[in-house]
């Protein structure tokens, strides 16, 4: 049955609904992601576009 | 003068086509097209891909060659010397293929456009990189709307890469057998207990299914979308096709060089007999049947000659691709491909993608023990190998090995010897059928002669 449906919805509009579940799962890691660099940087004192090899306050 | 030829692969996209005239390769632009085009070029995508070696250069003609009243215009690519499909590329090539489709889909929405096609046809191997081939694959950007060409881009890419890695690569010729992508609920079943830990597995490949299943309602709403979520989608393809590599394996190949007593003196006293024989002027094209480490090839394409590399060993493809990918070398095209079982033609009528055999036209092939391999292992006769020989190329370049050879006698010792027929007498007669014996140069401290053979009579 599962194909059947698939072989129905035309390639471009059966993918719509996986993109935005998919896009909006990536936005929330993404949004994450920002944070805890933020809060990152905030403890090592680096800021962003810094190389990493720089001596940390610690 | 014949008239103009539609290539047989080339029917799906209103927006153009290919056709073949006086031996060239031209593109159709269909009117239907003429707003991207134009917007392709004054976007300045085209200068920016021809720039970044991402796409195969074109001269536009002004000239319908076709007499057609969808005719907008004419472009002249660039022109190729072989065409290799997706099915005899080794892992790492669709790795590149796909990373380079991801790039311009990228590169694409910086410019207003948005790659409407993935597809790893578009996709051919220059001088040891990627580049597309259809430039008629970018349309107008809607930021409204999802990436169309996402679903193919996963059936395409992301599923053979994934069975690769997690099952075997030798599954990449399952794309033959599914050249439009290959249906997702057989890939998830193909997947190990391990995949379901990896989070772009579950969102890439099992979500679609878990969202198929679930009854579809026929006016559904077409959600928007967003730039911001679209580079999202597409950096996020980017890393998990990065991320994606083979666990480290010995193939029966891939230390065939390095491990062998044969090793580094043998290839090097062979290369000696065969390097001036490279250096003819009426070869441009060679192939290397047994490509292994592509030392013969590699010396054949730094003649200038333009090279096929082939073997039935993916791993030891894959490494000689890298190699040529990391140094550059131009004219080599690598070919998984097995003599005995080659790519077929395929597709409709079965003329979209011809069989190797019928591309496999050189004017040198380098068949460097390979022979008992093929004889005494596949059982293929000496009369068999000379005919499909005569059809390739004009000049062969062929090692006998004998069955005193050890590595004969290691084929043999596990079967019964059923080949009488297996000896230099016959072989030289089967071969003279069709070619003359130009040159014979036994190798050095081995029983192993080496052939230079001219193709006789008529094609």
């Amino acid at each position: 049955m599962m194909q059947f449906h698939l072989m129905y919805i035309d390639p471009g509009s059966g993918s719509y609904l996986v993109q935005v579940i998919i896009a909006a799962v990536l936005g929330v890691a993404f949004y994450f992601k920002t944070i805890w660099l933020r809060i990152k940087m905030f403890f090592t004192g680096r800021k962003k576009g810094q190389p990493g090899n720089q001596e940390t306050n610690e | 003068m014949s008239d103009p030829q539609q290539h047989p692969a080339s029917f799906r996209d209103p927006a153009g086509f290919i056709f073949q005239y006086n031996g060239h390769y031209y593109r159709q632009v269909n009117q239907s097209y003429e707003k991207d085009f134009k917007l392709f070029h004054s976007s300045g995508l085209y200068q920016h891909l021809i720039t970044a070696r991402q796409l195969l250069p074109y001269v536009i003609l002004k000239k319908n060659m076709t007499g057609s009243q969808h005719w907008y215009t004419t472009l002249l690519p660039q022109q190729l010397r072989f065409i290799t499909y997706p099915y005899e590329w080794c892992f790492s090539q669709w790795k590149d293929a796909a990373l380079l489709t991801l790039d311009l889909a990228a590169e694409g929405i910086k410019y207003g456009m948005v790659l409407k096609d993935a597809t790893p046809f578009n996709v051919q191997f220059v001088d040891g990189r990627p580049m597309l081939i259809d430039s008629l694959s970018f349309e107008a950007y809607d930021e409204t709307r999802p990436w169309k060409a996402y679903r193919q881009f996963v059936e395409c890419f992301i599923a053979p890469i994934l069975l690769a890695k997690y099952q075997s690569p030798a599954l990449l010729k399952l794309f033959q057998l599914y050249p439009d992508g290959l249906p997702l609920p057989m890939v998830a079943g193909m997947l190990p207990m391990r995949s379901w830990f990896s989070m772009n597995v579950l969102l890439h490949v099992r979500l679609p299914l878990w969202l198929s299943s679930s009854k579809p309602s026929a006016q559904q709403s077409k959600p928007t979308f967003s730039r911001q979520k679209m580079t999202h989608l597409i950096g996020n393809l980017r890393s998990f096709v990065n991320a994606l590599a083979l666990p480290a394996v010995t193939s029966t190949w891939n230390n065939y060089y390095e491990e062998t007593i044969l090793s580094d003196e043998y290839a090097r006293d062979r290369m000696e007999v065969v390097q001036p024989w490279l250096k003819k002027t009426d070869v441009q094209t060679v192939a290397d049947i047994g490509a292994n480490t592509g030392y013969y090839a590699l010396a054949a394409a730094a003649e200038g000659k333009f090279t096929l590399a082939v073997d039935a060993d993916i791993a030891c493809l894959d490494n000689l691709y890298k190699e040529i990918r990391r140094n550059k070398v131009a004219n080599v095209v690598t070919i998984w491909a097995d003599l005995t079982q080659s790519s077929p033609a395929i597709g409709w009528a079965n003329e979209e993608r011809a069989s190797f055999t019928s591309r496999l036209k050189v004017d040198m092939i380098l068949a460097l023990a390979v022979i008992h391999h093929l004889c005494i292992s596949k059982n293929i006769s000496f009369a068999q190998l000379a005919l499909l020989f005569s059809k390739a190329c004009s000049w062969l370049v062929i090692e006998f090995v004998p069955k005193t050879d050890p590595k004969v006698q290691l084929l043999l010792s596990s079967r019964e010897d059923i080949f009488s027929f297996y000896s230099e007498q016959y072989f030289i007669e089967a071969f003279a059928a069709f070619f003359s014996i130009e040159e014979k140069v036994k190798v050095k401290d081995t029983e192993r002669i080496i052939f230079l053979m001219k193709k006789v009579g008529r094609d």
